[in-house]
């Protein structure tokens, strides 16, 4: 047998085809799900990997899920050796302690098999509407350990063979809310698993699996070579950057320090969370593998889109991530609303290296996907969760002003259409609007927050509202204005107000109406 | 004789067909007049009809303007009404940004189609069950009509909450800014797009809208041309899904004409593939800058109803075309590992490949087609420019070859490859993307590169068959030909379909055949077909699939349930005997045309000599060249049909076959 040729078309046409197939599974997802998360948000990715967990390809979904399947898979596969996987297996897990990011995300993966070898992993991770826990949507403020935030799934066999195992089914259907929609979202997962792992065999079929992994291994090295020589093309050097939380969700009054130290020497990036506040009571604790998200969104933004997006780009990174800290937390800390931190930190990556390329680096972003979960049961005893995700604005920059009320950096999900939330839950939405006059000034002002008002029909009802940039304002750049901070209250039906400190979980009546805007983002440039 | 003319406005060229009853046509392409289409159309009709139009039977028009208003921001000015507190739905949109990792974006909705000082709320409200919830506001209504009349808007648009399920506000709210703004364009959301989701209902309600007054004017002058020139034949326009309507049904939602020429062009395949035996196949129009690509079945081209013009959404039934940015003109480029890509820039028509000796430097894709020995320098176009193979070697060897350490005709075999692999890569989108197995489908070549690159994307695919149209270069030309007349109207339900009488059902049915039926009278036509269908979701899902309901079918909802749960597990792997929502209900009619197929003019095979050319998995073989092949001559590859409307590869290994209205090459066995 020749040794196969890798010419360069080969490789571009088998990066195009591992493309088309991330793309063909996030399509299954999204439109066979049921939450109104992933079918509305697209809080849902699809990855595929090497038998050894490095990323081959990704969909065009959500940053920070695509970077936290990383870790999942390379934990997986660690449980479950690739050599004794077998056709029709399933495996999955969500615990925030052993790979994964937080409870609701959970992780699935089917092996691809070339004759008795497997070639490759196919991976989706999905935001399941409700887990258990303290509240509907188990994403509440107020947990303090893991054990409020709900079910968590170890690195598990789900199928063995093609047979699902029901033990596992019906330990799950005893520990959370909507189990129904749970399954059904878990068969949009193994459906989107399956296609891609069908069409990567079509590959090895038709290329052969050992030219095919020759291919594949390739195209991981181009990318380590192209995100390389795009670090070793920005100044050597170390750049700090410090930012807090407004706070940890529980204790109000106590902002929580972040602190980053980014270096560039030669063709590799340190990402240093050192001097980063310690792990803290409440649940904005982020699991390593949601910080890898942040860190890898950083990295690709300044490095350029045009690399292919693989697991090589990750190679020159090196993340140091204190143990018992805010961004690596120990056992049992909280860690459900680590969207938020995940935000502020990828902002500090990007503000640290903004030293180094400030004409490529947007003002900071309003740092904000602020999370806004009612849970209930309708007024025929049916029970329902519903869960907004409400951006804030993205930064002025060099070439233009910032974009109002839009998602940024590792987030992308969509908003929920009014008429979509007021069908699936008693709601009344009031006002879906551009908060005019959020964005800080700047000669490129930025982007404004996002108003929306809702009324509550149909008592009572568990509201969860996880909100950041309440207390501190993003920052403008170069002489530009910061945002204006976040605020939300509550407007009883007799007529009192409540402010919310940026999270809170509390119960709604008939009546009591949530009224919310999120943050600005910072101008760009001294205003003219 | 009776002639059929249609004309179809491309970016480049406007193409045009005149057929004679026996199926003999001619052939025009002319330059197109960007700042006024219908120039253009003049120009050929000039040239088409030098004698009298007193014979011309049927005018057929497929263009662009409606997609390059949107586009190009040359839309009128138009205002937005909303419900209270819903203005800015339009600005912030579903909140997503196209590009991931891009950290500089503008924004991603048409917020400058409708700035934030012409959308105006006026006080109203309906449920989410349909019912009012509060009255409208009719003095605001007015306020607002002359607050944007103030502001000098041609066109509003109206969006309210649950319109799509009680359309009473809008319609009153239209009679007050009618009265208010006599003459002005209106478009309704519960008209226009009557389905949930407020953003992607607004938009397609403001495009349609501010095309009103564009198409209007438009239509008018093409109108007035054909008066002046005598041709008794009233205009027909091509709608997105691939029929025609009478000009005064286009005013009337212009929205419909977004993907006027891709699915004029879709509708020629389905016609040639008719005459080829074929009721289904795959189409790929591939020009200079971009590729289309369209799936036939059942003899029409398959639909989509969650389109987009640029990249906003635009939910009106369109033909389901994908383009890709692949042609001639994409651009070979390295990356900084020396990786290899094609596109998706492209060198355009100006400054065009290197060939075109105009300044393009970049090596394009028709520069490796010129290095290859697949298109003759000389005869490019039919001769009517020449190309410069000097400067096409030279721009791929500084651009590609020498930095990867490859000749130049390896470095132009990778550049084809790759772009064979693009375009094969859409076509399995089109097709196992969807769970069709390409390689029982014929495969259409149209456009300038369809024939140079058509085997080659079918041996990827291991397709065996291709039906190449007698005029490939004009498709969409040919395609209005064939098209029938068709209206179709919907209804917005979003409800169970346990919850929903059947005897309610049957009335709708039958109430939206009516207007279907009084559509098609206005444009003078019975219908002859047609369609129920409805598109329906669990309850919980968020997307839809289309399931059709028998005409005279006594229990509707019924029978909707039990497809949708078999559809669901065709589409996606996996159903539940669950609760299923309809979420909308179209009725399609449908006259057919009585033409004849296009006929190849009779000649002999015309032999052109031969020359050194790739033909893709044999490599570099000596190909003999024609530059005709009469109806009933065979040809065996490796050989090259070079006609005045494209050039045709025809690889070792595969057969052509002419007939009077195509052509049929084939894969022989191994």
């Amino acid at each position: 047998m020749t040794a196969h040729r890798l010419d360069p078309a080969s490789i571009e046409i088998i990066r195009r085809r591992l493309d088309a197939i991330a793309e063909e599974m996030q399509a299954i997802m999204l439109r066979s799900a049921v939450s109104p998360i992933v079918r509305e948000a697209n809080d849902a990715s699809a990855s595929l990997f090497l038998p050894d967990g490095t990323v081959l390809a990704q969909s065009n979904s959500l940053p920070l899920l695509l970077g936290c399947l990383v870790p999942a898979v390379g934990r997986l596969i660690r449980e479950f050796p690739v050599a004794a996987m077998r056709p029709g297996d399933i495996y999955l897990m969500n615990d925030p302690y052993d790979g994964g990011t937080h409870i609701p995300d959970v992780s699935l993966l089917v092996p691809v098999f070339a004759g008795e070898e497997v070639i490759a992993l196919s991976a989706t991770i999905l935001h399941h509407q409700d887990m258990g826990g303290l509240t509907p949507g188990s994403v509440p403020t107020s947990a303090t350990e893991i054990f409020h935030e709900g079910l968590r799934l170890p690195p598990l066999q789900l199928a063995r063979e093609g047979v699902v195992d029901a033990q596992i089914m019906r330990i799950i259907s005893r520990n959370i809310r909507t189990f129904d929609a749970f399954e059904w979202d878990l068969n949009a997962q193994i459906s989107a698993c399956r296609t891609g792992a069908a069409r990567l065999a079509e590959l090895a079929a038709k290329h052969g699996a050992a030219p095919l992994t020759a291919m594949l291994r390739e195209l991981v090295r181009q990318a380590e070579m192209a995100t390389r020589a795009a670090i070793a093309a920005l100044p050597d050097g170390t750049w700090v950057y410090e930012d807090q939380l407004d706070n940890d969700g529980v204790e109000l009054d106590r902002p929580v320090p972040l602190r980053v130290a980014v270096t560039v020497a030669g063709d590799s990036l340190t990402i240093d969370f050192t001097g980063t506040s310690p792990q803290v009571r409440g649940p904005v604790n982020a699991a390593p593998a949601g910080v890898m998200a942040g860190a890898f969104f950083a990295l690709r933004a300044v490095t350029g889109p045009d690399i292919p997006n693989n697991g090589g780009c990750f190679r020159p990174l090196r993340l140091v991530l204190p143990e018992g800290s805010l961004v690596n937390p120990r056992m049992p800390a909280a860690v459900n609303a680590r969207t938020a931190t995940v935000k502020v930190l990828t902002n500090a990556i990007l503000g640290a290296l903004a030293a180094a390329a400030p004409e490529r680096i947007p003002a900071p972003n309003a740092a904000v996907s602020c999370i806004v979960s009612f849970g209930g049961r309708r007024a025929d005893g049916s029970p329902y969760v519903v869960t907004e995700v409400v951006a804030g604005g993205s930064g002025g920059s060099a070439f233009g002003p910032g974009v109002n009320g839009i998602s940024t950096d590792v987030s992308n999900t969509m908003n929920q259409p009014a008429e979509m939330l007021e069908s699936d839950a008693p709601l009344r939405v009031h006002r879906v609007a551009v908060r005019r006059g959020s964005g800080g000034a700047g000669r490129h002002p930025g982007g404004c927050g996002i108003l929306r008002e809702y009324e509550v029909l149909h008592g009572p009802l568990t509201l969860s509202f996880r909100g950041e940039r309440h207390l501190t304002a993003p920052r403008g750049a170069l002489g530009g204005g910061p945002g204006r901070v976040a605020e939300a209250y509550i407007l009883r039906r007799d007529g009192g107000r409540e402010e919310i400190r940026s999270k809170l979980s509390t119960v709604l009546h008939t009546g009591d109406r949530l009224v919310m805007g999120t943050a600005g983002a910072g101008g760009w440039g001294a205003p003219p | 004789m009776t002639l059929e003319i249609g004309i179809d406005i491309g970016g480049t060229f406007t193409d045009a067909v005149c057929r004679a009853a026996d199926g003999s046509f001619r052939l025009l392409k002319v330059a197109s007049t960007p700042d006024d289409p219908s120039r253009a159309v003049g120009h050929a009709l000039e040239r088409l009809l030098p004698g009298g139009a007193a014979e011309v039977g049927r005018f057929l028009h497929g263009t662009t303007v409606a997609t390059n208003a949107i586009l190009e921001g040359k839309a009128a000015k138009v205002g937005l009404i909303t419900t209270a507190g819903f203005a800015d739905v339009l600005e912030l949109g579903r909140m997503t940004r196209a590009a991931n990792y891009d950290l500089i974006f503008g924004p991603q909705t048409p917020v400058e189609v409708v700035p934030a000082e012409r959308r105006l709320e006026v006080a109203e409200r309906i449920g989410p069950d349909g019912a009012v919830l509060l009255p409208l506001d009719e003095a605001g209504v007015a306020a607002a009509a002359r607050a944007l009349a103030g502001q000098g808007v041609q066109a509003v648009a109206i969006c309210f909450l649950f319109a799509f399920l009680n359309p009473a506000h809008e319609r009153r709210a239209q009679e007050i800014v009618a009265a208010t703004l006599p003459g002005i364009a209106i478009s309704l959301s519960s008209e226009v797009d009557p389905a949930i989701r407020e953003y992607e209902r607004t938009c397609a309600t403001v495009f349609d809208a501010a095309l009103k007054p564009v198409l209007d004017a438009y239509l008018g002058r093409i109108e007035s041309m054909l008066a002046a020139r005598g041709v008794p034949a009233p205009l027909q326009v091509m709608h997105s899904r691939g029929g025609l309507l009478g000009a005064a049904a286009a005013r009337a939602k212009p929205i419909r004409l977004t993907l006027s020429g891709p699915s004029a062009a879709a509708i020629g395949a389905a016609s040639v593939l008719r005459e080829a035996g074929c009721a289904e196949g795959i189409s790929i129009d591939i020009g200079g800058t971009s590729a289309d690509i369209a799936v036939i079945a059942g003899g029409a081209p398959v639909l989509r109803h969650d389109g987009s013009v640029g990249r906003t959404p635009v939910r009106v039934p369109t033909a389901d075309v994908l383009a890709i940015a692949a042609g001639g003109g994409s651009i070979a480029w390295l990356d900084a590992a020396g990786g290899l890509h094609v596109g998706p820039q492209s060198a355009g028509a100006d400054p065009g490949p290197a060939c075109y000796r105009r300044g393009g430097a970049a090596p394009a894709v028709l520069d490796a087609s010129v290095v290859l020995g697949l298109v003759d320098p000389a005869r490019f176009a039919g001769g009517t420019m020449k190309l410069d193979a000097e400067a096409a070697a030279r721009a791929i060897r500084d651009a590609v070859a020498a930095p990867l350490g490859l000749g130049v005709e390896e470095a132009a075999i990778a550049i084809h490859r790759i772009t064979n692999a693009a375009l094969a890569e859409a076509v399995r989108r089109m097709t196992v993307g969807r769970g069709t197995d390409p390689r029982e489908l014929p495969l259409v070549p149209a456009g300038g590169g369809g024939g140079l690159h058509a085997a080659a994307i079918a041996e990827e695919l291991g397709m065996i068959r291709l039906v190449v149209p007698v005029a490939p270069g004009v498709l969409a030309a040919t395609g209005l030909l064939e098209a029938p007349l068709e209206h179709d109207v919907a209804q917005g339900f979003f409800r169970a379909t346990e919850l929903i009488p059947e005897a309610e059902l049957r009335d709708a049915m039958a109430a939206l055949t009516a207007r279907c039926t009084a559509a098609m009278a206005r444009d003078g036509a019975r219908p002859e077909e047609t369609e129920i269908t409805a598109a329906a979701s669990f309850l919980g899902q968020g997307h839809t699939l289309d399931v059709a309901i028998p005409p005279g079918s006594a229990t509707p909802a019924a029978d909707i349930r039990a497809a949708f749960i078999a559809v669901h597990r065709d589409a996606y792997g996996h159903t539940r005997d669950a609760p299923v929502r309809l979420v909308a209900l179209r009725v399609v009619q449908r006259a057919r045309p009585r033409g004849v197929a296009l006929i190849a003019s009779q000649g002999a095979a015309a032999p052109g000599g031969e020359r050194r050319a790739w033909l893709g998995e044999a490599g570099f073989v000596t190909a003999r060249i024609l530059r005709a092949l009469p109806p009933g001559e065979r040809l065996a590859g490796p050989a090259i049909l070079e006609t005045i409307d494209g050039t045709l590869l025809v690889p070792p290994g595969w057969r052509l076959t002419a007939a009077a209205t195509h052509l049929l090459m084939e894969r022989l066995p191994a």
